[in-house]
C-alpha cells in the first residue's frame, strides 16, 4: 500500500495480511503513518497505489459498492467519534438501521446485547456527552461492534484517555480478542499487545521497519530504533521501576 | 421647538383610522417574509452542503463545479446591494425583450365592514418573493456552513466506517446537529428578512411599508404613521425571536 498527501509520503509500501481471529497490533512513533494506515484499510482514504483485500474481494476495484464493504471493518476512533446527537443506544443501532435495514425493535434488541458486552446497559439513554471518555470509548466499541464485522480496526483507542479510564476499555478490547474477534490494533499499551497480539508491527516513516511476535520484541528486538523506542514506551506506560530507575539515574549523575 | 398638533392621540387615531391597510400591508408583509425564509433555508442548506462537500469525482465526473457556481452565486449576492439584485431581476424581462403578461392571483375577504384585498402574486410580489428568497439562501448558506464546519469530520468518518454513504451520513449524522447549533446565529437572518422585505415597495407591492406611504398622503401624519408601522415590525420580530430562543431551548443536546 502507498499513499501520500501532497508531498508528503505517508506509507511508502506497507503490506501485511490478516487471518481470521488474528489480533495484529501496529505501534510506531507518531507520524509514523500508522492512522493512515487504518484508513486505507477500509478505504476512508483509499491508498495512492496497492490492493487491499478483504476475504478475497480488492476493495480498490471501482465498480464495487465501497458503502456495503465498509459494514464488514469495523473501526474504533482515537476521539470517539460517537454521533453527539443520539443517546448511547441509537449510536450502537444507528447502523443496523440505516445499513442493515433491521426494523426497530429488532435493532434495539441487538444494540443492548452489545452494551452489555461492554457493561453499559445502564447507560443506554444517555448521551454521549453525559459519559466519561472511558464509556464514550466502549460504546464506540459496541457501535463497531453490533453490525459484526470480519475485522475491527483500532485507532489508537485509550491514547485520548485519562489513564484511571484505559483499564475498563482494555478490558472490552481483552475480552473481545479472547473470544476470537479478528482484530487490528494501533496502540502503544504494551500490556495488551503481549496479553493477545499473534504479531506486532513496528511502522516508522511509512514502513514496516520489524515485525514479529510479542515475544521478539520484548525479548531481542533487532533494529536500535525499535528498542529505543520501545524503551521511552515502557517508561511511560508499563514500568514505574524503569521510571524509577531512570530518575535514580539522573540524580546520580 | 416642536408643536405637535394636533396632538399625539388624534394622530394615532388618524392613523389607525386606516387599520385596514396596516392588516393587509402586514399580511403581505408576513406572506414575503414567510415564502423568503422559507425558499431561503431549502435552497441555503443545498447551497452550503454543496459548498461544503465536493461531489465525490468518482460517482459524479464533472459535477465537482456545483461546489464552484454555489460558493460564486453567495459571493455575488453577498457582494451587490439587495436593491440592485431587485432591479435587476424586475426589468430583466423587459431588457430581454420577454413578453410579459398581466396575470394576478390576490384574495379578498371582509374583517367588520372593511373588505380587504391581498394581491398574493403577481408579477411584482413574485419578483419580489423570488429575489428576497435568493438573497435570504446566500446569507442562511454560510450559517449553515458554518454550523456545518463545526460539528466535527469524525462523525462523518465513523459513519461511513459503518456502512453508510457520504450522503447518508450528512442527513442523519452532520444536518440534524448543524440545524441545532445553527439556530442562534440563524436568528440574526430570521430577524433582518422582515425588514427588508419594505425593499419590494420599490417595484410596487402593497406591503406594509407601501401601505404606511399611502396613509401618509392621505392624513399627512408622518411621523406618527412611521413610528406605528415601527412599532409592528418591532413586536413582529421580538416574537420570532423569543420562538427561536423555545426551540433552541427544546431541541438542545443533553450534556452539550
Amino acid at each position: 500500500m502507498w499513499k501520500s498527501y501532497d508531498d508528503l509520503d505517508v506509507l511508502k509500501g506497507v503490506s501485511f495480511e490478516l487471518a481470521q481471529r488474528d489480533v495484529k497490533v501496529i505501534f510506531g512513533p507518531s507520524g509514523s503513518g500508522k492512522s493512515t494506515l487504518l484508513r486505507c484499510i477500509n478505504m476512508l482514504e483509499p491508498p495512492d497505489k496497492g490492493e487491499v483485500y478483504l476475504s478475497g474481494q480488492n476493495l480498490m476495484e471501482s465498480k464495487i459498492n465501497i458503502n456495503a464493504l465498509r459494514a464488514r471493518i469495523g473501526m474504533v476512533f482515537q476521539h470517539f467519534n460517537l454521533f453527539s446527537h443520539l443517546k448511547a443506544i441509537d449510536n450502537v443501532s444507528i447502523g443496523l438501521r440505516r445499513v442493515k435495514k433491521l426494523p426497530k425493535e429488532e435493532a434495539r434488541e441487538r444494540a443492548l446485547e452489545a452494551l452489555h458486552q461492554v457493561k453499559l446497559v445502564e447507560w443506554a439513554n444517555h448521551y454521549p456527552a453525559e459519559l466519561s471518555g472511558g464509556q464514550q470509548q466502549r460504546v464506540g466499541i459496541a457501535r463497531a461492534l453490533v453490525m459484526e464485522p470480519d475485522v475491527i480496526l483500532f485507532d489508537e483507542p485509550t491514547s485520548a484517555l485519562d489513564p484511571e479510564l484505559i483499564g475498563e476499555v482494555l478490558q472490552v478490547m481483552l475480552d473481545l480478542a479472547k473470544a476470537g474477534t479478528t482484530m487490528v490494533v494501533v496502540t502503544h499499551e504494551l500490556g495488551f499487545a503481549r496479553a493477545v497480539s499473534s504479531e506486532m508491527l513496528y511502522l516508522d516513516e511509512g514502513v514496516i521497519v520489524e515485525r514479529g511476535t510479542p515475544e521478539h520484541f520484548f525479548t531481542s528486538p533487532k533494529s536500535e530504533r525499535v528498542r529505543r523506542f520501545l524503551n521511552q514506551i515502557s517508561i511511560l506506560y508499563g514500568g514505574r521501576e524503569k521510571f524509577l530507575e531512570l530518575s535514580k539515574k539522573e540524580k546520580n549523575e | 421647538m416642536f408643536q405637535v398638533l394636533p396632538g399625539p392621540i388624534e394622530e394615532i387615531l388618524a392613523v389607525l383610522q386606516y387599520w385596514d391597510h396596516l392588516f393587509s400591508g402586514f399580511l403581505l408583509t408576513l406572506w414575503l417574509y414567510g415564502w423568503a425564509i422559507f425558499i431561503g433555508f431549502f435552497l441555503g442548506l443545498i447551497l452550503a452542503i454543496l459548498r461544503q462537500y465536493k461531489l465525490p469525482y468518482r460517482t459524479f465526473p464533472f459535477l465537482g463545479i456545483l461546489s464552484n457556481i454555489s460558493a460564486g452565486f453567495i459571493e455575488i449576492v453577498r457582494g451587490t446591494p439587495l436593491i440592485a439584485q431587485l432591479l435587476l431581476i424586475y426589468f430583466l424581462p423587459y431588457s430581454l425583450n420577454l413578453p410579459i403578461e398581466r396575470w394576478s392571483f390576490s384574495t379578498s375577504f371582509m374583517i367588520f365592514d372593511k373588505e380587504i384585498t391581498l394581491i398574493l402574486l403577481n408579477r411584482r410580489t413574485l419578483t419580489g418573493i423570488i429575489v428576497l428568497g435568493l438573497n435570504s439562501s446566500a446569507y442562511q448558506a454560510e450559517y449553515f456552513r458554518g454550523a456545518i464546519m463545526s460539528i466535527s469530520s469524525g462523525q462523518l468518518m465513523a459513519a461511513q466506517s459503518l456502512g453508510m454513504s457520504r450522503f447518508s451520513g450528512i442527513r442523519h449524522i452532520i444536518l440534524p446537529q448543524a440545524l441545532r447549533r445553527v439556530i442562534p446565529a440563524w436568528s440574526n437572518e430570521a430577524a433582518y428578512l422582515p425588514k427588508y422585505t419594505v425593499i419590494v415597495y420599490f417595484i410596487g407591492v402593497e406591503e406594509l411599508f407601501a401601505e404606511a406611504h399611502w396613509i401618509v398622503s392621505k392624513t399627512f401624519v408622518s411621523l406618527t404613521t412611521y413610528i406605528v408601522i415601527a412599532v409592528i415590525f418591532l413586536v413582529m420580530i421580538t416574537l420570532i425571536s423569543k420562538l427561536l430562543d423555545i426551540i433552541h431551548k427544546r431541541t438542545a443536546i443533553p450534556g452539550l
